[in-house]
Formats: C-alpha cells, structure tokens, sequence
C-alpha cells in the first residue's frame, strides 16, 4: 500500500538585502525572514557539516541567533573531546601514517561538539595546501592540523606567522631548508598569491624579497629550526615596507595589507555564503575593513553567519557540496557512523583527499566538484553508504532513525526522511519516489534505504 | 539466504516437546539421500563427543565470558532469545542440551550440490520431539508469515508420499520419522526424495572416495568430510586463486605441494577426530604421481626420510614454520615456473645482484642453503633502557643450514651490510634516522647488529615504532639467522645451541604452529591501538570496538595451539590440522 506524499513545498527564504548596509545587519526571523527547518539546516550544513533531527529541533528552538551562539561557544567540554581525540590522532599518526590520521580526522568532524571551528580548520588547509606526501612523517601533518585547529578562527598574523614556521607548510612548498644564498620564492609566492593578497595585489620584486624575509628557516628531523647564520638579515622592502624583516614580520605585514583583507573576505564569502557569484567589492568592504581593524577572524565568521545575507536567498542552496560535505552531511543525518577508513578512500576518488590539495591553489570547488564521473561516483557513494552491508555494513539505517523519531510507517518515514535530507526544497514526486523503493526494496528498512539513495540522487541535495 | 534457513532451522532444533515414544523405521543412510555430483559433504558419525567439546559447560563458560557475548547479552533481540529458549525449556521438561543430543544423536550430514543447493540431513532418536518440535516452529513461522501479510509463504506440499514445508516460499524441509531433511530450495529436497525412493540415479554413498573416507572415519573418527576437487576447480574464482597462486613466485614458494595437490588431485577426504581437547583433521588428497623432476618439485623432500626439520622451542614464540624447499632448484627453474617477469621477481634479482655482486645467484648463494629452512615470528621483550614502542610488532626471523658455513659467513656478512647501507642511504633521502652497525657477542658467536639510537627519544613508553627493529645477522656453526631484532637472533643462538640437530619429518614439505596464548598476549600488549583501528574502520564505538577485540584476543586465547603439516606419503598428498583448544583456562 502506497501513501502518497504531498508534493514537495518551495523552500521559504528571505529575499537578498538591498544594500551591504543591510547585507551583514544581524537576521531577526520576522515576516517574510523564516526561521524553519530549511533555514535551520542550511546553517549547520555551512557552520559545519550538516545534522541530525535532533539537533535541527534544538535550532529551531533556539532561533538563529542562540544556535549560532552554540556554534561560536559550544556548551560541551571541548577540552575533554580535544583531548581524547589529540590521543587517538597522535597514535594514529604514530602507528598508521597519513591514511589513519586522514580517517581519524573524519571521525573528529562526525563527532566534534564545536563543528565550526572544525569546518573553518577545512577552510584553512584549503588555502595552505600543504603537500603531505612531502611531509615524510604523518606527525608533521599532525601537528599541521592541530596548528590550523588553534588559529582558525584566532588572529590570522598568528596563524599565518605559526604557519611559517610549521614543517608541514615548509615541506609542502619546498620552504624546507631556507638558506640565505637561496631564497625560496616558491613558498613566498604562495603565501602572496593563495593565502593572503591574491593574484595581481603584489610584484616579483616582493616575491622575492618576501623570500629573503624566510631565510634561516629549515626542517630538521620533522621539526622547525631556525638557524641565524643562514637568515638574511639585510634590509628588504616588502608591499612598500622597508626593514630587516623576519618571517613574524612578514606574516604581520601581509595581514595589515588591504588586498590581504579583501581577499580573506571574499574567500569566505565563498565558503560560507554561495561560491559561484562574485561578490561587489562594496558587499566585501565592511569584512575587508573589519579585518584590517580588528585582524580576529572569528568576528568575521560570527559576523557572516549572523547577517541577513547569510539567511537569504542569496545563500540558501548557493554552494555546490564538496565531496566531504556531501558525506558527512548524509551520515549526520543518519545519526549512524561508517568506517572512516573507507570513506577517506572514497572522498578520495571524489577528488578531495584531505592533505593532498591538487596544486598549490588548494582545491577550486564549487562547479568543478561535479562532472559526469564524480557525479556518478557520489550516486556510488551515497548508494555504498545505504547499502546496508558490503564496506560499510549496515551502519546507517534510515528507517532505524524515522522510528526514532517516531515515524513508524512507510510513508511517514520517508516524509520524515524528505524533511531531513531535503527540508522540502527540492520539486520531486516523493511517493512516486517510495513506490520505486518498495518495489527495490522488499522491506520497510531495505525500502526505506532505497528511498534515502534516491533522494541523495536528487540535484538540489548536491546544493549545500 | 536459503542456506540460513536451513541452518536456522537446524539451531532451532533442541525446542520441542518431551517424546511420547519414539517410532523409527530403517532408513538408507544420510548420504543416499545426496547425489553423486555433490562438491562437498560432511558426516558427523558419532556426534556426542563434538557436541560435548562446542556445546558442554566448559565450553559455554568459555563462550558466555567472552566481551562481545556479554555486550550483546543485554540487548532486547538477546533478551527474547533467551526467553523464547528458557519458555521451551520450562515447556520440554528438558534442558537444551539433552534435546540436542536426542535430535541429532544419528548423526548430521551436510551436502553443497552443483548450482549452490544445499541439503541437511539430521538423524535423531526421537521422531515425536522432532514432530513437536516442527509443530512449535510451524506456528512461529506462520505467526510472523501473517504479521508481515505474507501468510502464504508457509505452505506445504505432498511429494512422493513425504510431506515438504517452507517456511520462507524458498528453503524446503521435510521429516521422515525421526530424519529431518532440510534443503535450499524445494528442487533440492524433491530430488533427495527421489533418491532415496531409489530412482536408480547414483548417490554420494556410491562415490569411491567418499566411501574411503567414510570407512576411515568410521574407525575411531568423530566425522568425515569429502570434496570433490575435479568439480571445485571447475568454478572460476577457484581457478583464478589457483592460476595467482602459481604467478606468484613468493606464493608459489611458500605453497608449493599445497597447491599442486589441489591443482591435480580429483578429491579430497578428511576425518576428524576429537583426543581429549585437541581437533585433529587428517586429509588425504587422492594419488597423484609427482614427477621428481618436474619444475615444481622444488618442495618434494629427496629421499624418503626427507622432509621439514621440527621447528625450534623458543621463548615467546607466537608461530613457526618450517619449510622444505631447494631454493636454488626453485629460482633455475623460474622461467618455466613465471613464464612472465613480474616486478617482484625483478626486483628481487636486482637486490640480489647488488647484495651478491660477481656471485652467480643460483649455483653461488643460493645452493649455499640447504633445503630445510625454519621461519619464526616471536613477541618481543624490549629493553628498559631504551623504552617500549606505541605499537609493539612481533619479531621475525629466518634460519637457514649452510651448505659450506665457513666460506659463505663472509659473503652473507659483506652482502647484510651492504642491505644495512641501502636501507639507511634511503631513509636519508627522506630526512629519516638510519641504523648504526655494531658487532656484539652472544657467548662465543659474534654477531652483526644494527640499532637505532634513542638518544634524545622523549617518551620511552611511546617509542616509534622504527624500535620494534634492531635488526641481526648471527650463525652459529652451519646455522645462519637473519632476525629482525637483536634478542630473536639471541634466543635462536641458544636454541640451536641447546638442541641437538632433530630428525626431519619424513615426507613433510611444510609444518605450521602457531601458539593461541603468545598471539593473544601480542594482541593485548597492542589493545589501544587495535581498538583505536577498528573504530575508524568499521565505524564502532569505543565500546563496540573493545568487544570486538577482546573477542578476538579471546578466542586466540582458546586456540592453545594450532599446527597444520603438509606433506606426502607414497605419492598422496597429506595435510593434518590439529588444534588444541584451551577450554579449562579462565576467562580474562
């Protein structure tokens, strides 16, 4: 017996803001601003890598304003989550190398209580892009996460002067023996280009110069040493500043430039709001000169996620999934837990293998996650994850996690699974859709499970 | 699926009513029922002895103190388990080990036939208990049959004067007095009537081989087991292992004789036998004439009292192997064994190459040792003054009998360092620490060592796991040992030292041990990191992790030992498994 659902609803979001005035004013829901499920899952799928029903109905409860509270200072002992996790991921590093710290890595993000600060340590490696397969040991890219973790939503001089001294980041630019007779232009120009100024904001001279600020930096045994005798301690001129600059120095002077804010700015626009359009130069301005301010990152990020862009239409469904977020996001949903091990494999294949960035530029995202190859691939993976055995077992069960929540029949809990996943958003024949699944499926959870494959199928479910 | 059915239906045997006598007819014996083409079959003659090992109150002591039983004993499926088996216990007036041993007290005989059909045929002493017991399942199932809307997936139907049931619209099952036959499929359990309605087709119990092995086990075994090797090479997935078998000149090596019987011998005849705690399986491969100077031949022991040195008692040891195998015959005969150049082989002759510069491979180092080869693995105990590892990796080694010991020591010395050298000249390519070579003295044998410091190592107890290697290069007078650690290589020197040379096993290419209670020991000293793997590769919970680990390392535990010997005696291929299973040690 098949009931029918009814059709699926358009999603309920506000319009786009007038002016950048309003763009990054703090989102009050009121008439014509919902706070509702979509709205509610649309921030913690950007804030982090999606959720459960249970903790869209805590947001939901505490408006959009108290939920991001809880995601800039989670009321859970982090310290205590931090502390067990640092243990399992240092053995790992120790005992299984890269692939067991890329596995354990996932599993953090699946269970961290502070998802944010998880999402926004993503967002930093995107733009180091640190090549781990020259880190040698597993422990320097260890300690390259822990070193993005600590800063990611800090002061960006400090990350950006940790970073130049954190082996990870010199071996993955071939910054690891900084000798004065040498200069290494080839991270100078990467800390330039892909992780402060952006193209065109700098000139080969200060590429060059910024270099010569490096020198005395090496790698030795997997950690930083700085040796004086090879540092360049003659006066260089960087971006019109003249002085015997050191690396902090530099890190300090990179962060102080305009263009370093405004490209900081527009490159978390396209994480957290919509990664396709490019935003005016007059939306950014507020962040750029936030940043310059106040150099706390964190501000902006709160500052982005309050706003009433960030709620509107300008954002909802404005990012393509990555591979990671289209993973994690199901999982969450599912309330279950996989292999990590095999899913690091599979993110992989998807393009996105954590601590191997395809060039120096990180990884480009947005469009370019989806082709017709990897769109198939994420069908496979969406189709793994729900198989109900094979690699990853019987681990997500959708209709376990609609009984839960008290969906018991069929057509109550693939109602329940088209909220979850799709918050209603997309157009699509939902009972046609479980008629299918039971004909494919034979029982309620194997139906339930065909149903939950078709809906990550759906194209509106590859928009995050 | 069908196959669960049918096992299940089995497990659910012990729960029926208490007999109101028994009415039992002669029936032709089990494997008439099983036609002649069956790939596989397995008797189990007398089953009270097996039934007393995997069933009696030492064995469930063991079972219901492992982690993952109790982690599972709280959950509500295990919960109803349990009741549904104490409510047919109260019903029986029987415990469930004395219903067991009266349904299957004639014994059980599985069968698995061309095209997946599988049939199970169980002999009692109680055709009302088992009459009873059917009634209880029937009404289970159609209970749940018509919970589901599907009341009429349990039917029956009459053939050849039998009644057949399903249960699930796919396996079938039928009861014959106190004979209970269960099948995959309905086809299956139609063409065991048939059989035994003698439609004149042949049966199982009419095969040679099966005959063979049914007479030996009716001596003094608890079971027999037959498998029909002309018709299992015949699958694919069996004949591509096989063909990869024989590509790969490591698997190739160390299997050499097993696979051959198995890749020319037409079947295959085992019976099993219970002394005390220790499972004995003795299997005979049919005769097949093996060419002393076929290529392959490079295992067959020379002469007749030839054959696999026992393997050498050591301290720790968690397993041993001791081979047979003329290393210079193997690699002459190579490319008529891997007519293609795989990359291992190539980079083996190049190492080779470099480590034996200007000797010829073959006639100069590799005739150099003598067929009877020992591998052993060992945990190890690590040096207070240099710390323990994270993970903690067993030590291995290898010992060879040297041919001329006193001329080849120095070839072996120069073409070790020079190994040491290559290993530490890559390692500094990737900024890695490398080995320091020292000679030490172990009594009056001078050995190589190679070490790496642990000066200004931070955390003794947490050691990378480079430590676990310290690696040694030691002979003592015709024995040559490569070990990857120091103390394995001291161990072996008193080993060898202590026992005089023991007689080979004649006829035996390969002899396997392996020690239950070391393993385990090995695997707890790794807990954390075990349970920390199997977290982020399947997905548990800490918890579910700690089960599942401390299940294995329990069930190691249970294995005392195990030892697997391959051989042949008069042209048959011979292989024995013995385990002996430690029943009596309490729980941990």
């Amino acid at each position: 017996m098949v009931h029918r659902t009814p059709p699926c609803r358009a999603p309920e979001v506000a319009p786009a803001p007038a002016s950048p005035e309003q763009a990054w004013l703090p989102y009050q829901p009121g008439d014509g601003r919902p706070w509702n499920l979509g709205v509610a899952a649309h921030l913690l799928r950007r804030a982090g890598f999606g959720a459960g029903r249970a903790r869209l109905g805590q947001a939901l409860e505490a408006g959009p304003q108290g939920t991001i509270d809880a995601l800039l200072r989670p009321e859970a002992d982090t310290a205590a989550f931090d502390r067990a996790f640092d243990e399992h991921e240092g053995r790992a590093a120790e005992t299984g190398g890269e692939a067991a710290l890329r596995s354990w890595w996932l599993r953090r993000m699946l269970e961290t209580p502070h998802p944010l600060q998880e999402k926004m340590t993503v967002f930093w490696l995107e733009r180091a892009a640190a090549d781990g397969a020259r880190a040698g040991e597993a422990r320097v890219l260890l300690e390259h996460v822990r070193l993005l973790r600590q800063h990611a939503l800090g002061d960006p001089r400090t990350l950006l002067a940790s970073l130049l001294r954190d082996p990870a980041m010199l071996l993955g630019h071939g910054g690891e023996a900084g000798r004065r007779s040498r200069p290494n232009e080839r991270l100078a120009r990467h800390l330039l280009e892909n992780v402060t100024l952006g193209p065109g904001n700098f000139s080969p001279e200060d590429v060059h110069e910024a270099a010569r600020a490096l020198t005395g930096g090496f790698v030795q045994g997997g950690r930083y040493a700085f040796v004086p005798r090879e540092h360049d301690a003659g006066v260089k001129r960087i971006l019109g500043r003249e002085g015997n600059f050191s690396g902090d120095d530099l890190a300090g002077i990179l962060c102080e430039q305009p263009a370093a804010a405004e490209s900081l700015a527009r490159a978390l626009y396209r994480w957290l709001v919509a990664d396709e359009d490019e935003p005016e130069r007059a939306l950014l301005a507020p962040l750029a000169e936030a940043f310059v301010r106040e150099h706390d990152f964190g501000q902006l990020v709160e500052t982005v996620l309050r706003s009433n862009l960030f709620f509107s239409a300008r954002a909802y469904r404005r990012k393509i999934k990555s591979p990671l977020e289209y993973a994690l996001g199901l999982i969450l949903a599912l309330e279950g837990m996989v292999s990590t091990t095999e899913l690091a494999q599979d993110l992989a294949a998807l393009g996105q293998e954590l601590f191997r960035p395809p060039s120096a530029r990180g990884w480009a995202g947005g469009r370019r996650w989806i082709d017709e190859a990897t769109l198939a691939r994420r069908h496979n993976l969406a189709a793994d994850l729900l198989r109900g055995a094979g690699r990853y077992g019987d681990r997500l069960d959708p209709y376990e996690v609609a009984r839960r929540h008290g969906c018991e029949r069929e057509d109550s809990a693939a109602r329940f699974l088209v909220d979850l996943l799709l918050q209603g958003d997309a157009d699509l024949d939902a009972g046609a859709l479980l008629q299918a699944a039971q004909e494919a499926g034979g029982n309620p959870a194997a139906t339930l499970r065909a149903f939950a494959r078709a809906l990550a199928r759906v194209p509106e479910y590859q928009l995050a | 699926m069908k196959l669960r059915s049918v096992l299940f239906l089995a497990l659910m045997l012990p729960f029926c009513e208490a007999p109101a006598g028994a009415q039992e007819e002669a029936l032709a014996p089990a494997a008439s029922w099983i036609p002649e083409d069956a790939i596989f079959a397995l008797e189990v003659l007398r089953p009270a002895p097996l039934l007393e090992l995997l069933c009696g109150e030492r064995t469930c002591a063991r079972v219901t103190s492992l982690p993952a039983y109790r982690r599972n004993e709280g959950t509500k499926e295990f919960q109803d388990f349990l009741g549904l088996i104490k409510l047919l216990e109260a019903k029986l007036g029987t415990d469930w080990r004395g219903a067991l041993a009266r349904l299957t007290s004639g014994g059980w005989t599985f069968a698995l036939c061309p095209g997946g059909a599988a049939l199970l045929i169980i002999d009692g002493s109680d055709a009302d208990m088992l009459q009873s017991l059917h009634e209880v399942l029937l009404g289970i199932a159609r209970a749940e049959a018509e919970k589901q809307g599907e009341a009429e997936r349990v039917s029956s139907s009459d053939y050849a004067g039998v009644t057949c049931w399903t249960f699930d619209g796919q396996g079938a099952h039928a009861l014959i007095g106190s004979r209970l036959v269960l099948a995959s499929s309905q086809a299956a359990l139609r063409a065991a009537l048939d059989l035994q309605a003698g439609d004149g087709a042949a049966t199982l119990a009419t095969v040679p081989p099966f005959q063979a092995a049914r007479l030996a086990a009716l001596q003094d075994a608890a079971a027999c087991l037959y498998l029909d090797l002309a018709r299992l090479r015949r699958a694919p997935r069996v004949q591509r292992a096989l063909e990869e078998s024989r590509q790969k000149p490591l698997a190739a090596l160390l299997l050499a004789g097993i696979s051959e019987a198995l890749r020319d011998s037409s079947w295959l005849a085992g019976a099993l036998r219970l002394e005390q705690d220790t499972l004995v399986l003795d299997v005979t491969l049919c005769e097949t004439e093996r060419d002393p100077e076929d290529p392959a031949a490079f295992a067959l022991p020379a002469t007749p009292g030839d054959g696999a040195l026992p393997n050498l008692g050591l301290p720790r040891r968690v397993a041993a192997l001791s081979l047979y195998r003329d290393l210079a015959r193997f690699y002459a005969a190579k490319d008529d064994l891997f007519p293609e150049r795989t990359s291992e082989l190539i980079f083996f002759e190049n190492m080779m190459g470099i480590f034996f510069t200007g000797r010829e491979l073959t006639g100069e180092v590799l005739a150099q040792a003598r067929p009877t080869m020992r591998l052993v693995v060992a945990e190890q105990e690590y040096d207070p003054a240099i710390g323990t590892p994270l993970v903690q990796l067993p030590a291995f080694a290898a010992v060879f009998e040297l041919s001329e010991p006193e001329e080849f020591a120095e070839v072996m010395e120069e073409a070790w360092q020079k190994a040491l050298g290559l290993i530490n000249f890559t390692r500094g390519q990737q900024a890695l620490p490398g080995l320091i070579i020292d000679r030490v003295d172990h009594g009056d044998t001078r050995m190589t060592v190679a070490y790496f410091s642990s000066a200004g190592a931070e955390e003794r107890a947490r050691l990378h796991q480079r430590y676990n290697f310290r690696p040694a290069l030691a002979r003592r007078g015709e024995h040559l040992i490569l070990s990857s650690a120091e103390g394995l290589a001291r161990d072996l020197l008193d080993a060898l030292g202590r026992d005089a040379r023991e007689a080979p096993l004649p006829g035996a290419d390969t002899l396997l041990e392996l020690d239950g209670g070391q393993l385990a020991s090995l695997l707890e000293a790794n807990h954390a990191t075990l349970v920390e793997q199997n977290m982020v590769e399947k997905g548990h919970t800490m918890d579910e992790a700690e089960a599942e680990v401390s299940t294995v390392i329990a069930l190691a535990r249970l294995v005392e030992r195990l030892e697997l010997c391959a051989g042949s005696v008069q042209g048959a291929a011979r292989f024995r498994a013995a385990a002996r299973l430690d029943l009596a040690a309490p729980a941990r």
